[in-house]
């Protein structure tokens, strides 16, 4: 029973960075109807920055972490604005081999400048400090991750509900031009919704960085991060995240209980299981568009 | 006559202009040798990309006393990122392109695998490829010469060790599942069956795996005492992170690709104090002369501003050492039959890795390729400092 529980536990634990990544990518998503492939980079760059502003120029963590937001939030807007922007008659599949473009650049440029050495992040709270209550334990940093991961999904949430950027977004992804008729400044919603979407990457890369740093670091976040989100439906916020916690619980009880040769798989076997069962994914509303 | 012989001559002499390779040796002219090798300079096993540096200041430093024979080495390196499919162009692209005499070095069980039939098919020697993997010596082939110690080798002398020094009874292992995790495996059970022992739990995970809390939670419950680790560098420090956290304390173990103690404490962030590991060469702090001549003369000239005196930047000399003493041996007339001859009678051959023997080729005796049996262990300390357990230990 102790095991079953722990299962689940460390499931939760890891789930949380899978949902912070998972978020970032529908918002993007619930704006322009593009998969970021870039967004675990982007992330990866954040970490390498604030990594420097610790390392070589000797700030504190809250300054580097506020300095580091700051960076993710330019960048965001920069590369919506600088690249994305300038597509020519963009089409989604365009704009993915884009965003996988940048992807690519990111990576190759982290490992130019930073080296491709592993390294772990200078973090107040170290990788491997537990709680432990009776014979679970979970990391403090996965509680962190999981505070973080909770409050940026309350936070979105109600933005996307409730606040004029928020519904102007929605409104973006729903109909641009329509958008653009009523006032709405979609190049600029765009332009906020990366950066946002940057911010919220780079908390899981930051998260991640105490632990173990190098260039492929973002890669396996990414990509179940990415699941997540097609198995909560792309556009649900929430969704995004259950569906990251079930992916790390249904993972770890796979390793504890069936094969741990396969772990890793399960994340990619579900998603093609959801996929065929509601193309919709679990937690999102089946709309069509009419004509 | 006189019109067909001079017609003759000017025709040979034509295309013989055109065919260097048919007056000498591939990768070989009258005033250098071609030598590849490939390294992962980025991805995930960049943290071993220091090998092919050190060969690389290893032949600055040879040539900068003269070269070999009056002949300079020109050392062609490239990053293949530990991807076996960049391996494989690389190496056709350099060989085909450029002609490589021989290859030196070349990081990693599953890259090599990638090249290995190439490089043999063509008869193109291949010295001191940095893996302990079997699967290059067995069976063995002419061209190819290993100079690492057997991971098999070494694992029994980790298991040997902590049975019979260390008196541990409840042995798990936990490996990374492809040839460098099974090679480890496999030895590590020889030597608790030779000792009338099973292990309490077999736990593989792969490449990709971050999250390895299933994986500790199984050793966890086998109630080890002791953990054999066989898996990647970031791997090994997050077994032993998440054990702590778990409380599992058990004695570490793991293979010499994580035997850079200032490394693995760095990343660790203290952690890899008190695991045990095998190794591949002198210690930093030996005093073997050999070895501070090598980084007084070729890692302080040499060495770039931001790289580290540590066993792997020093492997990359390690493995290349028997490489150059045979060319050294070949004289001018460099051939690579002559080369595999000279390599051939390398014996009791030592500098500052284990002691290295080859003898004539055997297909049915892998040690005729496979240099050295010879390892010994050490444990981590405080700061990363290295404690010498044992002598070089023949284990085979």
């Amino acid at each position: 029973m102790i095991d079953f529980i722990q299962m689940i536990v460390s499931g939760v634990a890891v789930g949380s960075t899978y949902a912070l990544m998972g978020l970032a990518m529908v918002i993007i998503y619930k704006t322009s109807e593009v998969p970021n492939f870039a967004q675990g980079e982007m992330a990866l760059i954040t970490s390498y920055f604030a990594m420097m502003l610790l390392t070589q120029m000797n700030m504190s963590v809250y300054l580097a972490f506020f300095l580091s937001f700051v960076f993710a939030v330019v960048l965001g807007c920069f590369l919506e604005f600088a690249i994305l922007r300038r597509a020519k008659e963009p089409n989604v599949l365009g704009m993915i081999v884009i965003t996988i473009g940048i992807e690519m650049i990111i990576l190759g440029f982290v490992s130019w400048k930073f080296g491709a050495d592993q390294k772990t992040m200078p973090f107040p709270i170290g990788p491997y400090d537990s709680f432990i209550i009776g014979d679970i334990f979970i990391s403090k940093l996965a509680v962190l991750t999981l505070v973080t991961a909770l409050l940026f999904m309350i936070i979105l949430y109600l933005f996307f509900k409730y606040s004029k950027l928020g519904l102007a977004m929605k409104a973006t992804q729903q109909n641009s031009v329509a958008a653009q008729i009523i006032g709405i400044r979609t190049n600029r919603t765009l332009m906020m919704t990366w950066g946002i979407s940057s911010l919220v990457g780079a908390s899981a890369g930051l998260l991640i960085s105490p632990t173990i740093m190098h260039p492929f670091m973002m890669w396996d976040p990414m990509l179940k991060g990415f699941a997540a989100a097609v198995m909560g439906g792309m556009t649900s916020l929430p969704g995004a995240v259950i569906a990251a916690y079930m992916l790390g619980i249904i993972e770890n009880l796979f390793g504890g209980y069936v094969s741990i040769e396969f772990k890793t798989v399960v994340a990619f076997v579900i998603i093609v299981l959801v996929l065929c069962i509601k193309p919709s994914g679990l937690f999102s509303k089946h709309y069509i568009k009419k004509v | 006559m006189k019109k067909l012989l001079l017609a003759l001559f000017v025709s040979l002499a034509f295309i013989l202009s055109f065919t260097p390779g048919l007056l000498a040796e591939e990768g070989v002219t009258k005033t250098e040798i071609h030598i590849g090798q490939w390294g992962p300079q980025t991805g995930p096993a960049a943290a071993w990309g220091n090998v092919a540096r050190g060969t690389g200041a290893y032949f600055k430093w040879i040539n900068d006393n003269g070269g070999i024979n009056g002949r300079k080495i020109v050392y062609h390196m490239f990053d293949d990122g530990y991807n076996p499919a960049k391996t494989k162009a690389g190496v056709k692209e350099l060989q085909e392109g450029t002609g490589m005499f021989a290859w030196a070095c070349g990081v990693g069980t599953t890259p090599g695998l990638a090249v290995r039939d190439y490089l043999a098919e063509r008869k193109i020697p291949w010295v001191g490829a940095a893996t302990g993997s079997m699967n290059f010596v067995n069976p063995p082939t002419k061209n190819m010469f290993a100079v690492y110690p057997l991971y098999k080798g070494e694992a029994k002398a980790l298991i040997r060790y902590a049975i019979k020094i260390m008196g541990k009874k409840r042995i798990a292992i936990t490996y990374l599942n492809d040839e460098y995790g099974k090679n480890g495996l496999r030895g590590a059970l020889e030597e608790l069956k030779a000792n009338g022992m099973e292990a309490v739990a077999e736990v593989p995970m792969e490449a990709k795996d971050t999250d390895l809390a299933p994986h500790v939670m199984k050793l966890r419950k086998s109630k080890a005492d002791l953990v054999l680790m066989w898996t990647t560098v970031s791997q090994s420090v997050r077994v032993i992170g998440t054990a702590k956290a778990m409380k599992f304390a058990p004695q570490f173990m793991s293979s010499s690709t994580t035997s850079d103690f200032t490394f693995m404490t760095a990343i660790s962030k203290g952690l890899w104090e008190g695991v045990i590991t095998g190794t591949l060469a002198e210690l930093p702090g030996s005093g073997h002369p050999l070895l501070v001549k090598y980084k007084e003369e070729v890692f302080d000239k040499y060495a770039a501003k931001e790289e580290r005196w540590g066993v792997f930047y020093y492997a990359g000399i390690a493995f290349t050492e028997p490489m150059i003493e045979a060319l050294k041996n070949c004289g001018k007339r460099l051939t690579r039959k002559r080369f595999i001859k000279e390599m051939e009678k390398l014996k009791g051959f030592k500098g500052i890795g284990p002691v290295v023997t080859y003898k004539k080729f055997d297909k049915n005796d892998m040690y005729s390729r496979q240099g050295t049996s010879q390892t010994f262990l050490v444990q981590c300390m405080a700061g990363g400092k290295t404690k010498q357990l044992t002598d070089w230990m023949d284990i085979k």
